[in-house]
Formats: structure tokens, C-alpha cells, sequence
């Protein structure tokens, strides 16, 4: 409000009268004039009207009117400096009242015109980021194909959410031997009553926690041997549906049931005909043990159908004359206990931190042996045990170093062994780049050098440089 | 290992069957509707809350994730912030991605759709903020660079009087009935604010609502110089955060990351440099050298570091060249005194008041007054 100087002396008459009948409407600002002495109470008025003013009550009216008069002359100077302001480009301010004006100031101080930033939600694009591993590998005891480098995985993901009940997460990988394909492909429900979430597609499953990590999140190289006898390269993967449910609890922790259908990509456990579904159910709990600890626990079971195992074809080429027929479709169950305990002080959580993931798998899958010298083939079960326990210390910003030792059977041959141990160090330079150097010195009793043209130990050195570019989803805790 | 005879695993689906019924027990009575129970609010970080506790009193259920110690950049998203958000009506974020690590996981695996990004009770509190430092362009060889500009805002006080209006006008919409207590929870938030920051006199005699605009605009010093009053200009009667900073306007100083450039806007110091070269990256010991050199030369009186960041490089500066270092919360709880967000100013004012030989502590209390 722009007002000229001709008309400032009824402004400041309005004001003046506002002073005295505005304070319950317009509290902010107060209008209380500076230093001012005792003011007569509200009853004083009348009884001023009723008798002839007293000497004391006559200087307390002159002190009010000296008041008075200051803050007038008070708000004729801001109304003068207002005017001026106001006929100025330079000083003009948003269109709003003033303190002075005659209407009541309470306008947000958020400026009307600025809209707010835009956000990502406005940005019809999926978050889009590709990542890079380049590995080397080399064998300190045994020359071998794998030694050299490669260029192990490329993989690129494209995440955003489809609309106010679902995201969606597709990671591509680009292995350098193989055609691309989806690693995980996904929706996911948001806004599913009761706690649950359901999700589709293609994902990796629910099996204790280094199952669900993708190759540039292993916190070693290479995957503990357990999972990789238990499962294979790859990590246990689903084509189907995940219900999550968060169950209510009266202590209010994360306690969170997994249970996935679907058709496991072809690995050791789960291999059979694509048209054998197989199940799973997670359950995990986890809770804070301090605020700069914690701890979190999980039991999984998983149940599907196994084809041949590697260890009756090994057994066949050994045997060179075999007519018979294998069954070729075989129950297979693993179940898995997994304990991870991770200290990051909250307040240098960046600098510091220590953890400690120990998982333990039990399999028992049926299968059919070959029982020599008749060749004839026998049904049996092989109940087999594996897992790893790591722990790694972040001594640093940017570095850390860990160990993992190994322990696994096989899941499909008698009396089949090994034993690792491995140490890493990590390097980041941001969050969006890491190089790590790994050794790892393997032992296996003679079944399972078998499977590793009969080598009985090895050392390995492994290498890798793994740079994310793009807006990459944070991982899981 | 041993081999058996061939046992088919029983009972797994008793054992889907028990997880059911451990999600259908009753643990918790059933939601009460909005009005019979208090509003559960969520905030992402410690200054959040204060502000809305100051506007919500006993109306509103709060819980705050991050801790004032915290970096709130690198927040682990532990599933536990899950829960805390599963029955949440309001979550309160920075916004402008300061979050970005660490809200999406945990909005995204709570359950809750009411607190999802885009939904009514997911409130962005960078709504309404002038930004500043919006990139040009961006790129990670500038470091770890905020695409829609510094997210800090907090460091300036006044910008707590824009997101005490968005927490409030977020209240009202999920609690109508009581949108009056609402409003004057917001109205003593922001009266106090003003003559925290500018001294009671002031307010007074001027009005916080227009010396809030002014400040606003720009234009707080030239209001304050050409406005007078019984012959002295209205800065005479300046006081609050303002007043005390007063005293070291304009003088120079480091700080560790690139978060107080709302603070120095609002103060009027000067941050010449930073202990990181770039956002989110280490200083170098390049970095380290040049800095004691211009530390050396005086161009820079005082360094402001963080609880949360390493102190090794501060300390190798204070110990070359001898120039102070304190280090200062920019969240409530940073330290013990910043027990809200009145107290986390006078903390800091007074601390860079004394730092920079602006005088001794503000006789009288906290400039931002008791509650």
C-alpha cells in the first residue's frame, strides 16, 4: 500500500486509534509503545469520569500523551520512509501491509510468487544409473582360464515410482560373457492396507541377506562359497510374487515376514523343470541394541524341486557304461539362519563403523546315487551344511577392511568339504566409487577337489573397481 | 553330511499358516479417527520437531529420527524408521534432497501411503524457502552437489517462520478441528522468533511481521539506518541474534562444509572458505596448505567445523596458524545447551559472538527469552 505524505496525518490517527483496539486481532506485531510508564487500569477510566482528576492522575495522562505523541512521530517517520520505499524499484518490497498500515500484518513471510522448487517427483524420467565392474583375477598357485582381467558385469537401473500405489525397479546387467538380461526386474505395491507390500517380477530372493545384494554391494568380491555350492554363481533368483508383511508387534520392532512363490532361475538348489514353483519364507527381526548398534536376525526356509545333481554326472562320465534313466525332478529344501550386527556411532557414522554378518545354510535334497560296481541308481538325501562369517572395520572415511572365513559342504555329494578364508580391503573415494583387493586361500578335502579339477587348495588374488554413475537407489541397511 | 532316506519336509505351510496369525493378532487397538487421538508426527531431523512442537504442544505425538549429532546427509536407513512410520500422519522432511540417502527406503518399505513423497501428509519444508546456490549446472566433479541448491536453509532462523507456516498449514489439513490452536501455536512461534532474533524492543516498535519482510527483502539495514526515533535511527534499538551479531558483521571465517551460507546471509559474515574443497569430499593436504596460508595472511579469523565431521583437519589448521576453532550443531540436540530451536541460535550466536571478539555473553539470558 503506497500512501502520499497528505494523507499521512489520518493514517496516523487511524493507527493511533488502533493502538488501543487492535492487540487481540493483530498479536503480532505488539503495539505496546517503548517504556511506558504505568498505564491507568481500565477501571481508573470511569472514576476519572465521576471526579475531578487527582495531581497524580493528570501526570499519568500527560506521560500517556508524551507516549502517545512519540509514536506518532514514530509512525509518521516509517510511513514517511514506506512512501519513499514504495515510489522506489530498488526498494520495493512484496505487496503486503506494514507494521503501520491499518490492516492487520499477518502475512506469511513465504513469498507469494516463488513456487516451490521443483522436485523429483515432477520429473517424469526414472532415476537412471549404470555402474561398472571391471575385475582381475589371478591364481598364486594354479595357472587358469580365469586369470586376467574382466570386464565381470555392467548394470544399469532405471527406478521410479509408476504412480501413487507402485515403484518400479528394473536392473539390466551386461555380463562380458553372455547376453544382457534382466537381474532384477520389479513393482512394488505402496499403499497396500494392513502392513503388507506385495512385489512381482523378477527379484532376487529373500534368502538371509548377502542373497538380496547385487555383485557391486558384496562387501567382498567374490560370494562366500556356501552360496555359491548352495545356490551357484548367481545369486537364488525368483520370477514371481513376494507378499511383505510388517507384522504389528507390542514392543513396535521391525519384525518383517517374506514369503515369495515363483520359479527359481536355474542354479544348484533349485534347477529343475521351469514349471516347478518354489517356495520361500523370511522372517527377520531387527532392533536397535543401543543407538549406535544393531543387531538383526533372520530364519528362512525355501522349498523347490532339484534336477540331477552335478555329482551323479560327474559320477556317470566317471563310470563310462551307464544305460539307466535318472529322475530328473527332485525335492530340494535349504534353510537358512542369518545374525548381522552392525556399530555406527551416530555421529560419525561416515568415519567409523563395524560389522559382523555370519549366515548358516542347511540343505537337504533328495537325489539318486550311483552305487557302484552294479551301476544301479538309489534314491537318497543328502543333508549338507554351509555359511561365512564376515567382519569388516571402516577405520576411515574412506577405508575398510575385512575378513570372511568359509565353510561348505555340498549340497548334493557325501562327504564333500571346503574351507576359506579371505580378507579385503576396501577403498572409496566418494560414495560413488570403490577399488577393493581381495586374497583368498581356499582347502578342500578330495570330494570336493574333485569339482575343482582335483585341486585340493588354492590362493587367489582378486581386484576390483566398481564406478557408479547417475541417481542410484540407496541400498538396503 | 550324512544320507538318508529320502523325508519330505513337513508342515511349511503351518509354518506360513503361524506367520499369518502372528500378523493378525490384535498387538495395538485399532486407529482411532483424527480428533479423538493425537496426530503422530515424524520428523526427518531434530529442528523439525522443535518447530512443531512448538506449534502442536500437546496436540501432536512427535517422534524425530535423525539426532541432532547426526549428519543428516548420511542418516542410515535402519527398518526401524520403518516402524516409526508405519502409523505416522505427517512426515516432516528438509526436502531439496538432503534426504535423498535415507527418506525414499524407509517412506518406501513403511507401509504408510499417507506419507509417501506426493501424498498429503509427506511435507516438504522447503516449500516456500528462497534457495540459494541452485547449481548451474550440475555435475559430481563439483562434488556432492545438491541439484536444487543449498539445502541448509535452517542455519537462517527467519526461514524457521516459513516452515513454522508449512508444519501448521500441514497440521490443519489433517487435524480441521483443531486448526485454532494450530494458529496460535504458530503466531507465538513467530512472535518469539522476531523478537528472538531482533530484540523485543524492536518488535515492538516496529512490528516483527515488517522487519520480517524487510529482513526478507534485503532491506533490514536500510529500513533500520533511515528509519529514526527521537532523533536516533531505529538500529539503535536492535537487538536479539541480530544485535549480538552486530558486533562481528562482516568478518571473515571458514567453515567445514558448505552449510552456512544462510546463516551468513542473515548475519552478515563472511565465509571465505571451506575445509572440504568440494561438498562431501576430504580436504587434500593441498587443500590443508593453501587454507594455512590464507589462515596465515588473516584472511580468516575463526573456523566453524561440525560434531559430525572429523576434527583431525581442523585441529592440524588450528595448530598451524593459531586461528580458533569451535564447533557448532546446526541441528537441535547438536549439543546439550540446543535444547530447541531458540536455544540451538543463542548457542551458535553466542559462540561465534565470543569466537570472533564481538564481547562478552548477553547479559539477561538468551536473547530468544524463557518459555
Amino acid at each position: 500500500m503506497i500512501m502520499r505524505p497528505s494523507v499521512l496525518p489520518t493514517a496516523a490517527f487511524v493507527a493511533l486509534l488502533m493502538l488501543s483496539s487492535s492487540a487481540a486481532q493483530e498479536p503480532e506485531p505488539s503495539t505496546t509503545p517503548p517504556a511506558p510508564p504505568a498505564p491507568a487500569s481500565p477501571a481508573a477510566a470511569p472514576a476519572a469520569a465521576a471526579a475531578p482528576p487527582t495531581h497524580e492522575e493528570v501526570d499519568t495522562l500527560r506521560r500517556e500523551i508524551d507516549v502517545l505523541r512519540r509514536r506518532i512521530a514514530e509512525l509518521e517517520a516509517r510511513l514517511s520512509l514506506l512512501s519513499s520505499a514504495a515510489s522506489s524499484p530498488a526498494g520495493a518490497t512484496p505487496a503486503a501491509p506494514t507494521a503501520a498500515a491499518p490492516t492487520p500484518p499477518e502475512v506469511p513471510l513465504r513469498p507469494a510468487a516463488t513456487a516451490p522448487p521443483a522436485r523429483s517427483q515432477s520429473l517424469l524420467n526414472p532415476a537412471i544409473s549404470a555402474i561398472l565392474q571391471l575385475n582381475g583375477t589371478t591364481s598364486l598357485v594354479h595357472s587358469s582360464d580365469a586369470n586376467g582381467f574382466d570386464l565381470s558385469e555392467a548394470e544399469i537401473a532405471l527406478q521410479s515410482v509408476v504412480d501413487p500405489y507402485a515403484k518400479f525397479d528394473m536392473f539390466l546387467t551386461f555380463p562380458s560373457s553372455g547376453s544382457p538380461a534382466v537381474e532384477e526386474g520389479t513393482v512394488t505395491t505402496l499403499a497396500l492396507p494392513a502392513s503388507l507390500q506385495l512385489k512381482g517380477g523378477r527379484f532376487k530372493s529373500a534368502f538371509g541377506k548377502w542373497n538380496t545384494l547385487h555383485d557391486h554391494a558384496f562387501f567382498t568380491i567374490e560370494r562366500p562359497d556356501a552360496l555359491v555350492n548352495f545356490f551357484g554363481e548367481e545369486s537364488l533368483t525368483n520370477d514371481g510374487l513376494s507378499l511383505s508383511v510388517l507384522i504389528p508387534n507390542p514392543w513396535d520392532q521391525f519384525i518383517n515376514s517374506i514369503t515369495e512363490v515363483g520359479t527359481a532361475l536355474p542354479g544348484t538348489s533349485f534347477n529343475a523343470d521351469h514349471s516347478d514353483l518354489t517356495w520361500l519364507e523370511h522372517l527377520a527381526w531387527f532392533f536397535n541394541t543401543t543407538p549406535n548398534s544393531t543387531l538383526e536376525a533372520g530364519l528362512t526356509a525355501t522349498r523347490g524341486k532339484a534336477g540331477i545333481s552335478q555329482a551323479l554326472i560327474a559320477a556317470i562320465q566317471r563310470a563310462g557304461v551307464f544305460t539307466g534313466l535318472p529322475r530328473d525332478r527332485f525335492d530340494s529344501s535349504v534353510y537358512g539362519l542369518d545374525l548381522t550386527f552392525k556399530w555406527k556411532p551416530l555421529r560419525l557414522n561416515v568415519y567409523r563403523s563395524f560389522l559382523w554378518q555370519t549366515e548358516v545354510l542347511h540343505s537337504r535334497r533328495d537325489l539318486e546315487v550311483l552305487v557302484q560296481p552294479a551301476l544301479t541308481l538309489t534314491p537318497a538325501t543328502v543333508s549338507s551344511y554351509g555359511g561365512y562369517s564376515y567382519l569388516e572395520w571402516q577405520f576411515a572415511k574412506r577405508w575398510r577392511a575385512g575378513a570372511r572365513y568359509d565353510l561348505s559342504e555340498l549340497p548334493d555329494e557325501e562327504a564333500a568339504r571346503e574351507w576359506a578364508t579371505a580378507a579385503v580391503v576396501r577403498y572409496q573415494p566418494t560414495e560413488f566409487q570403490e577399488v577393493r583387493f581381495e586374497i583368498k586361500r581356499s582347502v578342500r578335502n578330495a570330494a570336493a577337489a574333485l569339482r575343482f579339477n582335483g585341486e585340493p587348495d588354492d590362493t587367489q588374488l582378486f581386484f576390483e573397481w566398481i564406478p557408479v554413475i547417475g541417481a542410484h537407489g540407496a541400498h538396503p541397511y | 553330511m550324512t544320507t538318508e532316506r529320502r523325508r519330505p519336509i513337513r508342515n511349511f505351510g503351518l509354518a506360513l499358516a503361524s506367520f499369518g496369525v502372528l500378523w493378525a493378532l490384535p498387538w495395538r487397538p485399532a486407529t482411532p479417527l483424527a480428533g479423538e487421538r493425537r496426530i503422530r508426527v515424524v520428523a526427518s531431523m531434530p529442528n523439525f520437531g522443535s518447530i512443531a512442537s512448538f506449534i502442536g504442544g500437546d496436540r501432536i505425538e512427535l517422534t524425530t529420527i535423525g539426532v541432532g549429532t547426526q549428519d543428516a546427509h548420511f542418516v542410515d536407513p535402519k527398518p526401524s524408521y520403518m516402524v516409526k512410520l508405519r502409523n505416522a500422519d505427517l512426515l516432516l522432511v528438509n526436502g531439496l534432497d538432503l534426504e535423498i540417502g535415507w527418506i525414499p527406503p524407509i517412506t518406501q518399505g513403511a507401509r504408510n501411503a499417507k506419507i509417501l513423497l506426493g501424498a498429503p501428509g509427506y511435507i516438504d519444508c522447503s516449500t516456500g524457502i528462497q534457495v540459494l546456490e541452485v547449481p548451474a549446472s550440475l555435475s559430481r566433479a563439483a562434488g556432492d552437489i545438491h541439484p536444487y541448491g543449498n539445502p541448509h536453509y535452517l542455519t537462517d532462523p527467519l526461514n524457521g517462520e516459513i516452515v513454522a507456516q508449512t508444519i501448521a498449514d500441514a497440521l490443519k489439513s489433517v487435524d480441521p478441528a483443531s486448526a485454532a490452536l494450530y494458529e496460535e501455536g504458530r503466531k507465538a512461534f513467530v512472535r518469539r522468533l522476531h523478537e528472538a532474533l531482533f530484540g523485543k524492543e524492536l518488535v515492538d516498535l516496529a512490528g516483527g511481521a515488517k522487519l520480517a519482510r524487510e529482513a526478507a527483502a534485503g532491506t533490514l539495514d536500510a529500513f533500520l539506518d533511515g528509519t529514526s526515533i527521537g532523533g536516533a535511527p531505529l538500529r539503535s534499538r536492535l537487538g536479539g541474534w541480530l544485535g549480538r551479531m552486530q558486533t562481528v558483521k562482516g568478518k571473515p571465517l571458514i567453515t567445514y562444509h558448505k552449510d552456512y551460507s544462510y546463516f551468513a546471509e542473515r548475519f552478515g559474515i563472511r565465509v571465505v572458505d571451506y575445509v572440504e574443497p568440494k561438498p562431501g569430499i576430504p580436504p587434500s593436504a593441498k587443500h590443508l596448505e593453501e587454507l594455512i596460508q590464507r589462515l596465515s595472511q588473516g584472511e580468516a579469523h575463526l573456523i566453524i567445523t561440525r560434531p559430525y565431521v572429523e576434527h583431525r583437519s581442523t585441529d592440524y589448521l588450528a595448530e598451524k596458524t593459531g586461528v580458533k576453532v569451535i564447533t557448532l550443531p546446526i541441528d537441535v540436540g547438536g549439543t546439550p545447551e540446543a535444547t530447541d530451536f531458540f536455544r540451538l541460535f543463542d548457542y551458535v550466536v553466542d559462540q561465534v559472538v565470543a569466537a570472533l571478539g564481538g564481547g562478552p555473553a548477553r547479559p539477561g539470558g538468551p536473547a530468544s527469552g524463557g518459555r
